[in-house]
């Protein structure tokens, strides 16, 4: 599989704090990679350093280097990024009453000349993105009135508009039930394109992602298949938690086995309670 | 889409209606028919004719290319800065001219001539320069609405310091210029804001995709490929040199940026092509029957358009937010 984004020793600083050290990883087009990492691990610094997205914070210093298609990232203009990544948030707030069909037709914005109107082109690119998420029925309503699985769909249509060749989701299950989770995962990994989102929930990563990085304060520790990476001295020695790590097959295809994590607290790291709040 | 089209044409005969009513009603009684043979130069009395060309046709032009750049601004300003609240007299543009036009009528007394805009419009961009750079400072575009208001206040403070120990009469032209009025609009007047106008439309025209990102977040329209700070830079410089220019002619006329944009998304739509050309239309008809009333409803005087846009303004105001308060 060729190429398609190379991170050289990347390390990001923010006022002379340490966010990201010396990481390097490449994606193959077309793989499924998972960032996972407890919180603060730099999974969405990375996310935004790789999309090029950390240039306006102030006091920040970025060393190492990034190559998209083998040409450096910092000699694309932003709207030829956008072309090349879309971006799709842990959770977007509309502001006023958007549509639906206004937001997917953002997507639009990156291969738009200034005065260029919609074309039929367009109009049938943006129902094919509806159609594919399952919301073609939707094009009209209100994405405040959606639940979070809907509108996590909606940006996803206005990411295939995009025509990206890489889809980036920082959380993309977060705000959700067990159920969109899977219905939202399910579809990224379906749809033919490289993804590289971030991760908090482990046994999502390993069901859904063929690949995994693993982060822990600004370092790569691993990178691999799930596997490989989600181990139970890896994963313990990360997250500062007792792990137990079995292989199981998935409801989807049995024969390959994925690993399922479970974690538990020590009973001396639980939070103690005082006496009268336990009575109230 | 037809509902839309249906919407356009309906919009586009209120202006052109409000504009027919604008030439009607004044002081002078003259018939629709008159108004008519007036505007094909046909007119019998040559006095009907000076009135219609001289005094309507300039006044309900200013009228619509006031109206539709104050609701234009208004509208672009909301949707660039995410705030349904914002408004260009909240970025002390108002202030400034206020100060720009005391300055002038205190130092070149009754002398002005073209004095009084020109300084109300410096005045204008001067508040709006201290705003981009507090802005700039605080490196924060969000908080450019409470810099706006600081701003607003200083200059009023200033302009009230300066009047307070000036000239009572030159005190009295600058209070009521700053309360709006269109009874001393010329055509020249409709030709530069015409302009500016043009300028402002032919770019929102341009960059209205880059502005409908923003209505999802910075980050979300910096993913789509918008330097999210040049184009609030780009769009709050234009909505200042129109509001700027209008001031500067018309005076204070208060919260038409506020209003018809609330009115125009609940019946067009929030993106910014839509909401751009429905503001114009409802903004342009707004003022032309603002100012049929500040002209009409007292029998020997005129009213102010700022105290009737303000006191329709506010009604308005409190309306959506108990309306907002039951929906939710």
């Amino acid at each position: 599989m060729p190429i398609q984004l190379q991170v050289n020793q990347l390390s990001w600083t923010i006022n002379n704090t340490s966010i990201l050290k010396n990481i390097s990883f490449k994606v193959n087009k077309g793989e499924v990679i998972g960032i996972i990492g407890p919180n603060g691990a730099g999974k969405t610094s990375l996310l935004r350093c790789i999309t090029n997205q950390q240039q306006n914070i102030r006091g920040a210093e970025l060393n190492g280097s990034i190559y998209l298609n083998n040409k450096k990232i910092e000699h694309y203009s932003s709207k030829q990024l956008a072309q090349h990544f879309a971006l799709v948030a842990q959770k977007a707030e509309a502001i006023f009453s958007l549509t639906v069909i206004d937001i997917v037709k953002m997507g639009l914005l990156p291969h738009k000349g200034l005065f260029a109107l919609e074309d039929d082109h367009d109009k049938a690119q943006i129902k094919h993105a509806l159609v594919k998420v399952g919301l073609d029925h939707a094009e009209k309503m209100t994405f405040n009135q959606l639940s979070g699985g809907e509108q996590q769909r909606v940006l996803i249509a206005r990411a295939l508009v995009q025509q990206a060749q890489i889809l980036i989701l920082d959380e993309p299950t977060n705000h959700l039930d067990v159920y969109y989770q899977h219905q939202i995962l399910d579809l990224v990994k379906r749809l033919n394109v490289t993804v590289i989102m971030t991760v908090h929930d482990l046994n999502l990563a390993s069901q859904y992602c063929q690949r995994i990085l693993l982060l822990d304060q600004g370092k790569l520790i691993a990178d691999g298949n799930p596997i490989d990476v989600l181990t139970e001295s890896q994963l313990s020695s990360v997250f500062k938690l007792p792990c137990q790590v079995e292989q199981r097959a998935t409801g989807q295809d049995p024969s390959s086995k994925k690993p399922r994590i479970f974690f538990s607290l020590p009973h001396d790291q639980s939070v103690k309670i005082n006496a009268g709040a336990q009575d109230e | 889409m037809n509902k839309l089209l249906f919407i356009l044409i309906a919009l586009l005969l209120l202006t052109f209606t409000s504009a027919i009513a604008g030439l009607h009603f004044g002081p002078a009684s003259i018939t629709s028919g008159q108004v008519f043979q007036c505007l094909l130069n046909n007119c019998e009395n040559p006095i009907s004719q000076m009135v219609i060309w001289q005094v309507r046709v300039p006044r309900v032009l200013v009228a619509l290319v006031a109206g539709m750049g104050l609701a234009i601004a208004g509208a672009i300003l909301q949707n660039t800065t995410r705030n349904p609240l914002a408004d260009p007299y909240l970025f002390g543009i108002v202030s400034g001219a206020g100060l720009g036009a005391t300055v002038a009528n205190l130092s070149l007394g009754e002398h002005l001539g073209i004095a009084l805009p020109l300084a109300a419009f410096l005045g204008a961009l001067f508040a709006i320069a201290i705003v981009l750079f507090i802005a700039k400072i605080l490196q924060r575009m969000e908080q450019l609405l409470l810099a706006g208001v600081a701003v607003s206040f200083m200059l009023g403070s200033l302009t009230q310091f300066i009047l307070y120990f000036g000239e009572p009469f030159a005190t009295n032209r600058v209070i009521f210029w700053l309360m709006g009025s269109l009874s001393r609009v010329e055509m020249s007047n409709f030709y530069v804001i015409g302009c500016v106008l043009l300028v402002t439309i032919i770019t929102i025209i341009a960059m209205h995709r880059h502005i409908d990102a923003l209505l999802l977040g910075d980050e979300s329209a910096a993913s789509l490929g918008v330097n999210v700070d040049r184009l609030r830079l780009l769009m709050l410089g234009l909505c200042a040199a129109l509001t700027a220019t209008i001031v500067a002619y018309c005076g204070g006329i208060g919260f038409v940026g506020l209003m018809i944009p609330h009115i125009v998304r609940q019946i067009i739509g929030v993106t910014t092509l839509k909401l751009v050309i429905g503001s114009a239309l409802i903004g342009g008809s707004f003022l032309i029957w603002v100012d049929i009333i500040a002209r009409s409803a007292l029998a020997n005087a005129e009213i102010p358009i700022g105290i009737i846009t303000s006191a329709l303004g506010s009604i308005f105001f409190l309306f959506i937010m108990i309306r907002t308060r039951n929906t939710n």
